[in-house]
């Protein structure tokens, strides 16, 4: 388990020193500092009274219980986070596997104590931290913001980034597993979309079959949509977590099972690949 | 061989490719036993298997058929592996980092000291003392490849693996790099290295192989393979007939006084001296001729494959 630590915390810091995350964890500061600086709450008696931005009034709002009227931005911070961290993730995880796998690192790797799956599994633990870390570090600052500004202190949105870092490991499990086959950043980024998009169409399944002919369409598209993790249910659930509202969808641990089965799969068949690989 | 081995093949075979690609022979049936303590080096021409070889030794790769043990154990095994030092062909490293940040993170997979001190001492055995704050990103290739070598010595490992350590070296940098190694067998490492350099083949190493057709042709130590079986070096005292000599089969060497002649036998190498003695030259030195590394290796691979070989191929 050190060794494999010791991959994924290798991994990081590698990262940190990337433009790519220099850049996200740049922007997330200098939008959680623009808003804490140009954002004001009136909070009077538990009930948001105004909302000032850049100095300007909200108009139209009607005075509501503070954590009632911020719902909706609670709502909103959670999809992207989900949905954005998800599709900054695939593009910026992309070639850590590749690069891995790159001639002459993976023969000194594979040189050095460690088992080939240490290796695996140390990247993947490594950049489900990086996508922990990112995800936890915007929703910490908007908590952290909403916190100090309207006195509503709520791990809500915490949970909802958790949600967003369980779906990006599945997809991450699929990127890193197809870099065994075909060593390229453009094929594992585009692995991770295709999850993506067919993890959206599973969770939409019900709603997108009526689409299809009766008969072997409907069965193909349930057939072709059944194994992948339940991308936009998740979502779902973590915008509805965030923003303190019903769950919408039947078993939340049900979802996160089907989602940890579907990597646990996957990066099973990667470690397979892995054992078996000549470099 | 009396002390135990470092390394030991037996029948390796490695065959890549396969389903729809053309199957490619990278070894075909190679023996080769290293003892700990020794200093060996593989040489052969391009293709001939010699990173196949390094990396099966290793473990990076499997052989199709064969045995490989490393120093007594499976080449895959942790604790085999925590022993060997690796320095490989091209080695990538990671631009962002700085020397230090590389080797700390190295010594960790390792799971050896890799304190900043250790580090350091370790920079500035191979010369990069001065830069170890630099990114490594703005590294020449000789810095890379001395960076890659402090990696490799990194917890005083049991036996090194070197394919070509000073490729991109400068030559005064060489001389460190061969005065480092020496300094690594002088405290009873083993030493395995590959190189397209053969000056450096024979400075370092006391036992050579020559690889061709993934197979060892040669093997031995380096005196015996470079010393000609045939031909001799003998030298007259001045005032010799020269035409005479050249009559009695003697070639003029490049030195005055220096001939060479040849005798497949005792008997006949005492026949083309007897014949130099009686056209009067005077005889004050005579020893086997010793042919340079380059010229062992082009011998032994224009030479016909062993039976076993061609019977193989056909």
């Amino acid at each position: 388990m050190r060794t494999t630590l010791a991959v994924a915390a290798d991994l990081m810091r590698e990262a940190m020193k990337r433009k790519w995350f220099l850049g996200l964890a740049i922007a997330i500061t200098a939008l959680l500092v623009t808003l804490g600086l140009s954002l004001r709450l009136d909070v009077v008696d538990g009930a948001l009274a105004a909302t000032r931005l850049f100095g300007k009034v909200s108009r139209g709002m009607t005075i509501q219980a503070v954590d009632v009227a911020l719902r909706p931005v609670l709502e909103a911070a959670a999809w992207v986070i989900f949905y954005g961290g998800s599709v900054f993730g695939i593009i910026a995880c992309a070639d850590f596997a590749p690069k891995l796998l790159s001639p002459g690192r993976i023969e000194h790797l594979l040189a050095l104590p460690v088992r080939r799956w240490e290796l695996l599994v140390g990247t993947f633990l490594g950049v489900l931290g990086l996508s922990v870390a990112a995800a936890l570090y915007g929703a910490g600052g908007l908590t952290l913001l909403l916190g100090v500004k309207a006195g509503v202190w709520t791990w809500r949105p915490l949970v909802a980034g958790l949600l967003s870092s369980a779906s990006f490991a599945a997809i991450y499990a699929a990127m890193l597993t197809v870099s065994l086959w075909a060593r390229s950043a453009a094929v594992s980024a585009a692995i991770g979309f295709v999850v993506f998009v067919s993890g959206i169409a599973a969770g939409n399944r019900h709603t997108l079959i009526p689409m299809f002919e009766p008969g072997v369409g409907r069965a193909i598209f349930t057939g072709y949509t059944m194994p992948f993790p339940r991308i936009s249910s998740l979502g779902s659930a973590a915008a509805s977590i965030a923003s303190s509202q019903a769950l919408e969808v039947r078993s939340l641990g049900s979802l996160l099972l089907g989602t940890l089965v579907f990597g646990a799969a996957v990066l099973a068949l990667g470690a397979w690949r892995f054992e078996q690989k000549d470099f | 061989m009396g002390a135990p081995l470092a390394i030991e093949a037996r029948g390796l075979h490695k065959t890549y490719g396969g389903l729809f690609g053309a199957r490619q022979r990278a070894l075909s049936g190679l023996d080769l036993q290293v003892a700990q303590g020794e200093a060996f080096g593989l040489i052969g021409p391009n293709g001939a298997g010699k990173t196949t070889f390094i990396k099966i030794l290793l473990g990076i790769a499997r052989p199709t058929s064969g045995e490989v043990r490393l120093l007594g154990g499976d080449p895959e095994g942790v604790e085999v592996r925590r022993r060997v030092g690796y320095l490989p062909e091209r080695l990538h490293l990671p631009h962002a980092w700085t020397p230090p940040a590389f080797l700390a993170s190295v010594a960790r997979l390792k799971g050896v000291d890799g304190s900043p001190r250790l580090l350091g001492d370790l920079l500035s055995r191979v010369g990069l003392g001065d830069d170890a704050g630099r990114k490594i990103g703005g590294f020449s290739k000789g810095m890379r490849q001395r960076l890659g070598l402090a990696a490799a010595l990194l917890g005083s490992p049991d036996l090194l693996v070197l394919d070509e350590p000073t490729d991109g070296i400068d030559p005064l940098g060489r001389m460190e790099v061969r005065r480092l190694l020496q300094e690594e067998l002088g405290r009873g490492a083993t030493l395995f290295l590959n190189s397209h350099l053969l000056a450096e083949t024979e400075r370092v190493c006391g036992r050579v192989g020559i690889l061709s057709g993934g197979r060892v042709l040669r093997e031995g130590r380096l005196e015996d393979l470079c010393q000609s079986s045939s031909h001799y070096r003998v030298r007259f005292a001045p005032g010799h007939d020269a035409q005479a000599l050249a009559a009695a089969g003697f070639v003029a060497g490049r030195d005055p006084g220096s001939w060479r002649c040849q005798g497949d036998t005792p008997e006949r190498l005492n026949e083309a001296l007897d014949r130099a003695r009686r056209a009067g030259a005077l005889l004050v030195e005579v020893a086997r001729e010793e042919k340079d590394l380059e010229e062992v290796l082009q011998e032994a691979v224009r030479s016909p494959p062993p039976p076993a070989v061609r019977e193989e191929a056909a």
